[in-house]
């Protein structure tokens, strides 16, 4: 089992009074590694429209290498426009997946679009940056991602990462939506792609971890790294409906490969829980993995899907990844 | 090349069809069978919030087109499920024959918030000559992608040597002539290939030039290949005030190739326009073209996008 020694709420977007467009949430963290510093991506969200509904915006923060607990910039403007009229990505990018690739830092997000019968719909769309992951232009009006006979909605949640010379992209495809009192609620399950230039992508085809909550199960957030000789992923998982309190509410869970298409899910072993109290004792979702200065990091959310904004967590043990 | 008009033949008001209960017989399009032709259109259906959804049904003619044998009895294809591309209507659809199968090509709209709708290209397959259909997966085969952004649809699939080739429609804009004006979609005509009929490759471009404008709106594709020319009719708008403005409205529109790939526009060879007065004087869309018993056909929509039924018209060789 991995242990983790928890840091702290690096970052409540509530404080940030001067940007109406982050009034609150911090979602989906993703961390890009500078000299001096750590860019952590996030999405933020304004207040909502008169009918509860949001906005999402690519924004990020900058932690001090020395000191990742302390906030030494945030950034002014949003990172990503939204889309044009009619756009997959109209009224929002989120969750998102950043990553450095030679001179270019790209995004993945999901492109949020809204609906009549159902409240919205994603599809996966890509921007690239060409200044030091600042600001970011998308590659087209479209969808990198898009539906196909057996993914007809609902593909969000990107992590991208390459291996080598090759892409992968680990993503949701929505399975049904359930038709509830209210609003109906979607179930979406983890899959794979793969790519040689992470825009044109092979989509493998399948759900890629079995149900621990049955086939209702709303799995997320599949962060995928390589050590040790096996691919690690962390994810996190909830149930269906009453997901937004303490009992229903996302965890993060676990599963390894030696070979991508056959995943060991094993949710005992992630090691991050919800904590007693405070900001991440309702829930813990949207894990992030990455390795700094010989130390391996989780950012993740907390309560209210990261209305409260992103923690920092080390892992302690076992430094050789081994599995026992 | 000229065709000559044979009038409208057929008219929903004389038939009642499952989920129909507001008329229209819109983008009709055949498939010929051994014993008869059978043509597919898109009737429509008044929901609970007033809105229109789109049903598939189809009328048997002869296959000298000369007299109606039937009309189908039941839903020839399901609408999607909730949150699904095709669930707030299907039209048009393409009818392949393929082997033994019947490979229908739908167009599947779903309503949105920002713009009324988006769409995109859906699969079902056949095994009884066309009289009921199973889904291939209940998403697309074609749907958005990174320059084709929106409004994917108006599929026509031929088979040439070993190759399937689909020519469709995918949106480019949404345009606001005026602030008391809804917003319009603008769509052109484009082209993809495919060696089983699911997976395609985009050429990823428009490939008719524009006549009118940029925002000219040019649908429903139709091609077919005679002696050694592949002919592709098609229609064509502007993009305001096409309702109801007759100079505004749709018109067929031609263009030719050698090789699919690349394509020559002459709507001056269309042979085909509006006539003085009567069904088919305000407007001509949808046009498909076929073969049946050594005669081209093209079968079309007049006014008012097909409320009142569809015509033939057959080539005067």
């Amino acid at each position: 089992m991995f242990k983790w020694e928890k840091l702290g709420n690096v970052f409540d977007p509530k404080n940030q009074y001067d940007r109406s467009w982050m009034h609150e949430f911090a979602q989906s963290p993703s961390a890009v590694v500078f000299e001096n510093y750590v860019r952590v991506y996030f999405c933020a969200r304004p207040k909502p429209n008169p009918d509860g509904m949001y906005l999402s915006y690519l924004a990020y923060i900058d932690l001090d290498r020395k000191n990742l607990l302390n906030v030494v910039n945030v950034c002014k403007e949003p990172a990503l426009k939204l889309g044009a009229h009619g756009t997959f990505d109209e009224f929002g990018t989120n969750p998102i997946s950043v990553i450095r690739d030679g001179d270019e830092v790209r995004v993945y997000y999901a492109g949020i679009t809204r609906c009549e019968s159902v409240p919205f719909n994603a599809a996966i769309g890509m921007a690239i940056s060409r200044d030091d992951g600042d600001s970011f232009v998308r590659m087209g009006d479209g969808p990198v991602l898009s539906y196909s006979p057996d993914e007809p909605f609902l593909l969000g949640s990107p992590r991208a990462r390459k291996f080598g010379k090759r892409w992968f992209l680990w993503y949701v495809s929505g399975k049904t939506w359930l038709r509830t009192e209210g609003k109906p609620e979607p179930i979406y399950k983890i899959r794979m792609a793969s790519s040689d230039d992470g825009i044109n992508w092979v989509k493998q085809g399948r759900d890629l971890l079995e149900d621990r909550l049955g086939e209702h199960e709303c799995q997320a957030c599949p962060d995928v790294i390589y050590r040790n000789g096996n691919y690690h992923m962390f994810f996190c998982y909830r149930y269906s409906h009453n997901y937004k309190n303490q009992e229903g509410g996302y965890r993060i869970g676990y599963a390894f490969s030696n070979d991508m298409v056959n995943w060991q899910r094993c949710d005992k072993k992630a090691g991050l829980e919800v904590s007693e109290t405070g900001w991440d004792a309702q829930m813990v979702n949207y894990p992030h993995v990455f390795m700094l200065d010989d130390e391996t990091y989780m950012l993740y959310q907390g309560n209210e899907m990261g209305r409260t904004g992103i923690g920092l967590a080390k892992m302690l043990s076992p430094r050789d990844w081994s599995l026992n | 090349m000229k065709w000559k008009k044979l009038g409208k033949i057929f008219d929903p008001a004389g038939h009642q069809f499952p989920m129909d209960s507001a008329g229209f017989a819109q983008s009709p399009q055949a498939l010929v069978l051994d014993d008869r032709v059978r043509v597919y259109f898109s009737t429509r259906e008044r929901d609970r919030t007033g809105k229109y959804l789109s049903h598939v049904a189809f009328v048997d003619f002869d296959r000298c087109m000369k007299y109606i044998l039937g009309t189908s009895r039941q839903q020839v294809i399901e609408l999607g499920g909730l949150g699904c591309f095709d669930e707030h209507g299907i039209f048009p659809v393409n009818m392949l024959r393929d082997g033994n199968r019947v490979l229908a090509y739908t167009t599947g709209w779903n309503r949105k918030v920002s713009v009324s709708a988006d769409a995109a290209i859906g699969l079902a397959i056949s095994h009884d000559q066309g009289l009921t259909f199973k889904k291939y997966g209940s998403g697309p085969v074609m749907a958005a992608a990174l320059n084709e952004p929106f409004l994917i649809g108006d599929a026509f699939v031929a088979k040439y040597d070993d190759d399937y080739h689909m020519w469709y429609i995918f949106g480019t804009r949404w345009t606001q002539h005026s602030e008391a004006e809804q917003l319009e979609r603008v769509y052109k005509i484009a082209h993809a290939v495919s060696s089983d009929g699911i997976n395609w490759r985009r050429d990823g471009r428009p490939i008719i030039p524009d006549k009118l404008n940029i925002n000219e709106c040019q649908a429903l594709p139709t091609v077919i290949k005679l002696d050694t020319l592949y002919h592709m009719y098609f229609c064509y708008r502007e993009a305001h005030g096409f309702r109801n403005q007759s100079d505004k409205a749709y018109r067929i529109g031609y263009a030719y190739s050698t090789d699919l790939i690349n394509w020559v526009r002459d709507d001056e060879q269309a042979g085909i326009d509006v006539s003085t007065d009567g069904w088919d004087s305000q407007m001509q869309c949808y046009p498909h073209v076929f073969e049946c018993e050594g005669n081209v056909y093209m079968l079309y929509n007049g006014n008012d996008f097909g409320r009142n039924g569809f015509g033939l018209a057959v080539l005067d060789r």
